[in-house]
């Protein structure tokens, strides 16, 4: 490439190159500065320079080491979940039957829903007066009087998680779809002559070759539920007391509920670091696959 | 070990699509038989039914006594080679061969003992830790053929195990195959479109066009004796040559006739062409019954003008103008031609056939396989 091709085409990207460091790259690096400062909207005309203290103070927070945990389990039961219903819609709708059609574009109906939609859905249907879910287990006579759903600090999370899942799992079943219609069904003939019965074909053809799908999904749905703020907010405001106290909640309460923005940008550098290596490994596993 | 017994099957698709009528076929125990036509005559259906990949609509299917309609793939004797290969692409080569053998429920030792076998007998021993997308395709297809001998079936089929392989190497893969046959002693069911690996394969060759058989034979007798024009069509390179003609008796004799073309046929068809004078019939040549050698005897001779000279390396194709046809003979290549040429051709009318001009069906064909 010659030097005046190399000068061009630096020019015709400049206005993109400055509008990523203008909304992207500027605010994380600024945010990563701040966490360096014990910034205080409270106290806004000091503001002492800390080096590393803030992550030091949240590593300190028995509540921090808690909202991992919570975090984590939110995480493991959303993705389990979500990738075990999604394998069951993508056999489902890999065979050839009379609806499949309009099943399909049924089940692709929660992937269109805002999340806040959701939330505020999800939260109708959980509440403890005119909830969805307490009339049907009421008419179904499972429950004999109302309950408070998500009061019950034993079943917020899994309540949380469960909106969560309904959310998710289009995309899911949608990209293990794609990996079982990649399967060539000459696999099949080949395992049936050889003596497979319908279980032993599906271990030995459809799973290994659904492993890059599998991948895909838990990497990707591992780092929506780390992240997840939105439910979270709705549904319970990180309670009752601290039953729905995850991490992004903390950064949240951290950072404008106690206008803490030290600490706050030291925790969300914490989660961003978390996210990095998953996106890192999901690139990865992408890249062999591209 | 077992003889395969189709009895008036059918396969009719759910959307109407029949893919054979009324098919009955009787393999013996330890035939090579070879399902030969062109795609869509229901060759592949056929094979898939005796594999028990498809069911059949109608009729019956046996192994040797035993039905075999209602008992599944998984559960029948049977070993496959697909033209795909179809190898387990997760699965180590030795893993694919031992597959089989895993999902019967075969000793571990066993297993290890047959597959090493059938490795040391294909000559993939080297290869046998490798996965499929490591091989080149002729290893896939040694690959194919280990994972189905391995299971020392009683029934061995093969879907165009051949056709996507270069050509030299399916030369050479045919004679492995026939060799396969000879040492493992089983019946083997082969489907293709090639005419070439039929005839250098097959006990038997099975013609079949839109789920119907043509012709059953030895493949001499497909080819010396097609039962009508497709079947004869079908085989030759380059294909047979028709002349549209008449059927004319003189002196006892009977003859072709195409305006000043007169061929006399031989004795021996006499007694079922006889008191048929004036009948339209076609006269089918094979390209290489011309005798560029011997002198032009009256009756056996095609006068015309060479219209065009192909060599190809071996021999040489002549295209051939007579009575206003277009005919092709394959000569030795140092037989000397120019284009436009007007010459006498001897031809070797004993081994002419003629088929109804309308019908196509052979008036030669006595029902003899």
């Amino acid at each position: 490439m010659s030097r005046y091709d190399q000068m061009s085409a630096l020019g015709l990207l400049a206005p993109m190159l400055v509008v990523l460091l203008v909304v992207a790259v500027f605010p994380v690096l600024y945010s990563f500065w701040v966490s360096l400062f014990d910034l205080k909207l409270t106290r806004p005309h000091r503001v002492p320079f800390v080096w590393l203290a803030n992550y030091a103070t949240v590593f300190q927070d028995p509540l921090f080491w808690a909202s991992v945990w919570r975090t984590t389990w939110f995480t493991v039961i959303s993705v389990a979940a979500i990738m075990v219903i999604a394998l069951l819609a993508a056999l489902l709708l890999n065979e050839e039957f009379r609806g499949r059609r309009f099943l399909s574009a049924v089940l692709l109906v929660p992937w269109a829903i805002p999340y806040v939609a959701n939330g505020l859905m999800w939260k109708w249907i959980y509440d403890s007066g005119y909830g969805a879910l307490n009339g049907l287990l009421f008419q179904l006579d499972f429950i004999d009087k109302y309950m408070v759903w998500l009061g019950d600090s034993e079943k917020t999370l899994a309540l949380i998680a469960n909106a969560f899942v309904w959310k998710e799992v289009p995309l899911a079943t949608i990209l293990i779809l794609v990996g079982l219609k990649s399967i060539p069904g000459d696999l099949y003939s080949a395992a049936r002559v050889d003596g497979a019965n319908v279980w032993r074909r599906f271990v030995h053809i459809t799973l290994p070759a659904l492993r890059p799908s599998f991948m895909l999904v838990l990497i990707y749905e591992a780092m929506m539920a780390i992240r997840h703020f939105d439910l979270f907010f709705i549904l319970t405001e990180g309670g009752p007391a601290e039953a729905s106290h995850v991490l992004a909640w903390e950064v949240y309460v951290e950072t404008f509920r106690k206008l803490s923005f030290g600490t706050g940008s030291a925790l969300a550098y914490i989660m961003a670091i978390l996210t990095f290596l998953l996106a890192f490994a999901l690139i990865r596993a992408l890249g062999k696959k591209l | 070990m077992a003889r395969i017994r189709l009895e008036s099957a059918g396969k009719r698709y759910p959307n109407g699509f029949a893919a054979l009528e009324s098919l009955s076929l009787d393999i013996r125990d330890k035939e090579f038989v070879v399902l030969l036509g062109p795609s869509g005559c229901g060759k592949s259906t056929t094979l898939n039914l005796v594999a028990g990949l498809e069911e059949l609509t109608s009729g019956s299917l046996y192994f040797d006594d035993a039905t075999m309609n209602a008992v599944p793939a998984h559960r029948r004797d049977v070993a496959m080679v697909f033209q795909s290969y179809a190898l387990y692409p997760h699965k180590s080569v030795y893993e694919n061969i031992a597959f089989g053998l895993r999902m019967r429920g075969h000793p571990a030792g066993e297993i290890e003992k047959r597959v090493r076998d059938a490795a040391r007998r294909l000559e993939i021993e080297p290869l046998l830790e490798r996965r499929p997308h490591q091989l080149s395709g002729g290893q896939r297809q040694r690959v194919a053929l280990g994972r189905a001998l391995v299971r020392q079936p009683a029934v061995f089929l093969m879907d165009e195990p051949l056709s996507n392989l270069d050509a030299a190497l399916r030369i050479a893969m045919r004679a492995e195959i026939k060799q396969l046959h000879h040492t493992m002693q089983t019946t083997f069911v082969y489907v293709t479109h090639d005419q070439a690996e039929a005839l250098t394969l097959a006990d038997r060759i099975v013609v079949m066009r839109d789920g119907v058989i043509q012709q059953i034979g030895s493949p001499e007798a497909i080819y010396d004796r097609p039962r009508n024009t497709f079947v004869a069509s079908f085989l030759g390179n380059p294909p047979i040559n028709y002349l549209e003609g008449f059927l004319r008796e003189k002196e006892n004799q009977i003859c072709f006739a195409r305006g000043a073309l007169s061929l006399i046929l031989p004795r021996q068809y006499s007694e079922r062409l006889r008191g048929q004078a004036g009948r339209p019939v076609k006269l089918g040549l094979r390209a290489e019954e011309v005798d560029e050698h011997s002198v032009p005897r009256a009756g056996e001779t095609l006068h015309g003008r060479v219209s065009s000279v192909l060599p190809v390396g071996s021999d040489q194709y002549l295209g051939f103008e007579v009575e206003g046809s277009l005919l092709f003979f394959r000569v030795g290549r140092d037989l000397r031609h120019k284009e436009g040429e007007h010459v006498a051709l001897s031809v070797n009318v004993n081994r002419a056939q003629i088929f109804d001009a309308s019908t196509g069906e052979s008036l030669l064909w006595d029902g003899s396989a």
